[in-house]
């Protein structure tokens, strides 16, 4: 490099930190009504299922229903919000808002917002799971009968798997973006897969109470494997091998997140 | 005549089937404004796109800006660009200050650099007072100069400006001309778009006119007047007696163009048009000096075309 080219723009990390520091900072100035549903929902989920539902259902794996259920949700509030940040989120920024045409204006490419967008997907699911853990693990303080509480100190590991359960979603969420015309068309995806992966990924009830036909589909979609990690964790079982959940993960993120970069990067630099 | 600092040789852009840039060759001097004018559709739009990296040109081409090629140097001009898109895109979530605090830090300035530039730049637009006003509280001309404060951040040393003061009422439009002619009386160098041509007129130093993705007509306000256009034009909009008029010997040196209700009469001499005028005596006239519109008409044609 000679010295009248010499690199005067941020390096990567910093162009990653500042497009991630762009949505940090516009969802702080709305934190009380952006924060409120991951802090009021699991709320609402102890009164439903906790006073309500669980007294009927039988313990599964040792553990009460709603302690059960509860770890799941854990991981499935990362999914939720992943979800939503990279479909309608991205979308209405791309397309509604036109904050993309700003931020490109700037020394930053379309491949480092990408990447970006999912690096703030993930700490967001990073953030949802530790609101639930935080406020189930705070009435079980309280009223240890409504709420048992999580198995500690395992338990605390949730955030971390939320993070790497909203990078896969998000990168998911991005790829459908790229093929989306028009923001009705989410509807699909949100009814079609992920609330079915809500109920058929070891959240809600075993897989392996699924007919055996069924099995291997609940295997193919990446909700399963967030969920089984964080189970054989809070249950201590050394005998899980979590290998095929951990690479499933990360190929999922990386594969999916590629072709999704590739694919938005397309409709962004015409 | 200073080296260019901007070179653009046949460059192309295609869309499918539509050429929205057809082999487009320029070359800006350093400091000065060039503006790209043309009807909706006429490829001013991809043509700046392409400069600031937002758009890569088809293969042949080549584009050289300040010694980088936005192919493969995306991120060196993006940061000595600075970028007035056409359509506001301002976090609305955020007030004023809140705005250009974030956008600067994509250029990695320190928060106290930042809000000194952020004080200057607001005092210089005239935004002073509204540091902490929400974006939908401003008016079209106030979001615009903050859009135009937010690209300057960085002190560019390219602006692009891509229809700057669409919408905007005369008032504003002038501040912003009088804002834009101070920064390039300071050394910033302006790529311009615009389908004003009283904006082309006050603030360019060259103008190219583009229609369907070519450069018709390239040259500096003045002489696209004065090689493209009669200096004066009658303008006749009820065309009545035109037969009458048309038929007399008055019109030796005068040309006509008739387009739907309007018939214009050009000549370089205004005692021909007045004789011409005299002659229709009754009906309504409007006697001018010819203006960049009218070369622009003329280059573009009159009517719409299916990009407009």
């Amino acid at each position: 490099m000679t010295d009248n080219k010499q690199q005067l723009y941020p390096p990567l990390y910093k162009r990653l930190f500042s497009v991630w520091y762009r949505h940090a900072r516009v969802y702080r100035q709305h934190i009380f009504s952006n924060a409120f549903p991951p802090f009021f929902e699991p709320l609402i989920f102890l009164v439903g299922v906790g006073l309500g539902l669980g007294r009927y259902i039988e313990p599964i794996d040792g553990r009460p229903y709603v302690q059960f259920l509860a770890i799941g949700l854990l991981i499935t509030s990362s999914m939720w919000t992943a979800f939503f940040e990279c479909t309608f989120g991205t979308f209405i920024r791309m397309e509604f808002q036109k904050t993309y045409d700003g931020m490109l204006a700037a020394p930053i490419t379309a491949n480092n917002l990408i990447v970006g967008e999912m690096l703030w997907a993930g700490s967001k699911g990073f953030f949802f799971s530790f609101a639930v853990l935080f406020m189930l693990t705070l009435v079980s303080l309280v009223a240890p009968d409504t709420m048992p509480m999580l198995p500690m100190p395992n338990v605390l590991i949730a955030p971390l798997i939320g993070f790497a359960n909203a990078l896969m979603f998000g990168a998911m969420a991005l790829l459908i973006t790229s093929f989306v015309k028009t923001i009705n068309h989410f509807n699909f995806f949100m009814t079609g897969v992920i609330s079915p992966m809500f109920f058929f990924s070891g959240v809600v009830f075993p897989v392996r109470e699924l007919p055996r036909l069924i099995q291997p589909v609940a295997e193919f979609v990446p909700l399963t494997h967030s969920v089984r990690i964080i189970r054989c964790i809070c249950d201590n079982n050394l005998t899980c091998n979590l290998l095929w959940d951990v690479l499933y993960i990360i190929i999922f993120t990386t594969v999916i997140g590629t072709l999704a970069t590739k694919r938005l990067k397309k409709r962004l630099i015409k | 005549m200073p080296n260019p600092v901007i070179q653009a040789h046949h460059i192309n852009k295609r869309f499918g089937s539509l050429q929205a840039v057809d082999d487009l060759s320029f070359e800006v001097s350093p400091n000065t404004c060039f503006g790209f004018l043309g009807p909706n559709g006429a490829g001013k739009t991809s043509t700046m796109k392409m400069i600031y990296a937002r758009s890569k040109r088809d293969d042949g081409g080549t584009i050289d800006i300040f010694g980088h090629d936005p192919n493969t140097e995306e991120l060196a001009i993006k940061y000595f660009c600075g970028v007035v898109p056409q359509e506001d895109n301002l976090d609305e979530e955020l007030n004023v200050i809140q705005n250009l605090r974030l956008f600067a830090r994509f250029y990695d300035m320190d928060a106290k650099k930042a809000d000194s530039r952020i004080d200057e730049l607001l005092g210089f637009l005239e935004l002073g007072e509204k540091r902490t006003a929400l974006i939908r509280e401003l008016s079209g001309g106030m979001k615009r100069r903050l859009v135009i404060a937010r690209a300057l951040l960085n002190e560019p040393k390219l602006l692009i400006l891509d229809e700057p003061t669409t919408g905007l009422d005369p008032q504003v439009r002038h501040l912003i001309w009088d804002k834009l002619r101070q920064l390039k009386r300071a050394g910033t160098t302006m790529l311009l778009t615009t389908h004003y041509m009283e904006e082309a007129f006050q603030l360019c130093d060259t103008i190219l006119i583009m229609h369907k993705g070519r450069n018709i007509m390239q040259g500096t306000p003045k002489e696209l007047l004065a090689e493209h256009i009669e200096d004066y034009v009658l303008e006749l909009t009820d065309p009545g007696k035109i037969d009458e008029v048309v038929q007399s010997a008055l019109l030796a040196d005068v040309r006509v163009d008739e387009s739907g209700q309007i018939v214009r009469f050009y000549a370089d001499d205004i005692d021909s048009l007045k004789a011409v005028a005299d002659a229709i005596q009754d009906s309504q006239y409007y006697l001018r000096q010819s203006n960049l519109e009218d070369v622009f008409l003329k280059a573009t044609g009159r009517t719409l075309n299916d990009r407009q």
